[in-house]
């Protein structure tokens, strides 16, 4: 079982991916805009992170240079789930040091294949 | 209470027994008055009514949308992949059934979410919630709204058949690709694409309308990323009389550079319009044809600027050095444009080109040795 934050504004994803995340026994935090993950990244630690591109008051890119500059939480896995799918975009999460990055629509097998594979590693 | 009733005697009073023996002016004045009176209170009335009736509606919508939302992520949840989709979907189907879908309401709020959730998914979850769709007979309401005289209905109609693949429906989506609603036929093209996989731009034949350019870029995106859909040659649609299905298919002769095409973009530098001329010699330098590069040069002395500028730029692409002593004259017009497009074209030629902007750099006039600096300059 590992503590993951999901930050997703849209509700219904949100939702959907939280109780699917349940359902494979992790601990799941929620954040609906960037703001909220920021604050629940300095509160507490977590094993996997998983982050919107596009969010309200702070991007996910912003999210992920705050996670990664930050020593504590520098290793900790992340994976972006956007449905910007734009070269420069996906380039600069994965220079920022995102560990995954998933298109939307996307088959929630293969996310939670992927959740597993991080965690594992 | 003893005020109402004297304020009610003093009305009466005032409109039935004294109202005779006032003088014309006062007599309008107290009609407008109450005239006035009336329209306000019926404004208020209605404004009351509105807001009352849309704060139940956004109650009803607020509690479907909870209630619907649950069931469908009862099915990401507990819908296993190893049971099988029809067993997931027979599982699921009689709580939906039990939903009254004959309500507009209801059912428009189920499709909105269904739709949602299909959006984001993929695979497995994808199947299921298409099936769902399917089996709870909404696919129904899918080809009423199509025959829908709003065009914002078709087009959620359009919509619907696309996100489903829906290819039985295809059609009737076909029928709308030359819609007089410009938005309806840009959705119908669309999904066309979308839903027919042997021959996709079939509505490129029959096009009246313009392809807008958003419009061009919407269905440039679906060609080049979809796997699945059967590239065509375009060559065939070049010689069409809509010129922006013309332009719309070099685009794509030059991103799939279809060399056989060339022949046929050799003709098209004749065309009336400027645009699809501009277009031609884009694509030609884009496929580096450097056999045509004569057919540039030729027309080159009675284009217009922005085709000149096109053909400086298609030079430069291709660089053959066949061409550079020509380049070396546009130096010389009085055309900042030209020279600069033309000292580019120059640079595109590699160490050849670099080498020789170095050497006219002492040679040309100060202005010029500016234009050649700043196209130098790798930091530009």
């Amino acid at each position: 079982m590992a503590r993951i934050l999901l930050v997703e504004d849209e509700e219904l994803m949100l939702k959907a991916l939280e109780f699917r995340l349940k359902k494979d026994e992790h601990e799941v935090e929620i954040a609906k805009d960037g703001r909220e993950a920021l604050l629940k990244i300095q509160s507490a630690d977590f094993d996997l992170i998983i982050t919107d591109i596009m969010l309200p008051f702070v991007s996910g890119l912003e999210i992920i240079g705050k996670v990664k500059q930050t020593p504590h939480l520098a290793k900790t896995p992340m994976i972006v789930l956007s449905a910007v799918g734009l070269e420069n975009v996906v380039l600069e999460a994965f220079e920022l040091g995102v560990d995954d990055f998933i298109t939307k629509p996307f088959n929630l097998t293969e996310l939670t294949i992927r959740v597993k594979k991080l965690l594992k590693k | 209470m003893l005020l109402s009733v004297s304020v009610g005697e003093y009305l009466k009073s005032l409109f039935f027994d004294r109202l005779p023996f006032f003088p014309d002016n006062i007599r309008i004045s107290l009609f407008i008055i109450m005239f006035c009176l009336i329209a306000t209170i019926e404004i208020y009335l209605y404004v009351f009514l509105k807001k009352a009736k849309n704060k139940r509606d956004n109650y009803l919508n607020a509690n479907w949308k909870e209630k619907i939302s649950n069931m469908l992520s009862n099915i990401i949840i507990y819908g296993d992949e190893d049971d099988g989709l029809e067993n997931v979907v027979n599982h699921f189907l009689p709580r939906f059934k039990k939903l009254p879908l004959k309500r507009k309401r209801v059912r428009n709020i189920l499709i909105e979410e269904i739709r949602i959730y299909h959006s984001n998914f993929t695979g497995f979850t994808a199947d299921v919630l298409k099936e769902l769709f399917i089996k709870l007979e909404l696919h129904k309401y899918t080809l009423e709204k199509l025959k829908s005289n709003y065009w914002e209905i078709q087009i959620e109609g359009i919509r619907e058949i696309a996100q489903f693949w829906l290819y039985e429906y295809d059609q009737l989506v076909f029928a709308l690709t030359d819609h007089e609603h410009e938005i309806v036929r840009m959705e119908a093209q669309t999904a066309h694409v979308r839903l027919n996989r042997d021959n996709p731009f079939k509505f490129l034949d029959h096009m009246r309308g313009r392809i807008l350019p958003w419009h061009q870029l919407i269905l440039f995106e679906i060609i080049t990323k979809a796997k699945y859909v059967k590239i065509p040659s375009f060559v065939k649609w070049l010689g069409s009389r809509n010129d922006s299905v013309v332009i719309f298919c070099l685009k794509l002769i030059g991103y799939y550079q279809q060399l056989d095409a060339l022949a046929e973009i050799v003709k098209l530098l004749k065309h009336p319009q400027e645009e699809i001329r501009k277009m031609s010699v884009w694509v030609i330098g884009k496929m580096e044809a450097e056999f045509v590069e004569e057919e540039l040069l030729k027309i080159y002395p009675k284009e217009t600027q922005k085709v000149k500028l096109e053909i400086l730029s298609a030079l430069g692409k291709i660089s053959s050095g066949n061409y550079l002593s020509f380049l070396k004259d546009c130096l010389l017009t009085p055309d900042f444009e030209i020279k600069m497009g033309a000292t580019k074209a120059i640079l595109g030629h590699g160490r050849k080109g670099k080498l020789m902007l170095q050497e006219l750099q002492s040679v040309v006039s100060a202005k010029n040795s500016q234009i050649i600096a700043h196209v130098l300059d790798a930091r530009i």
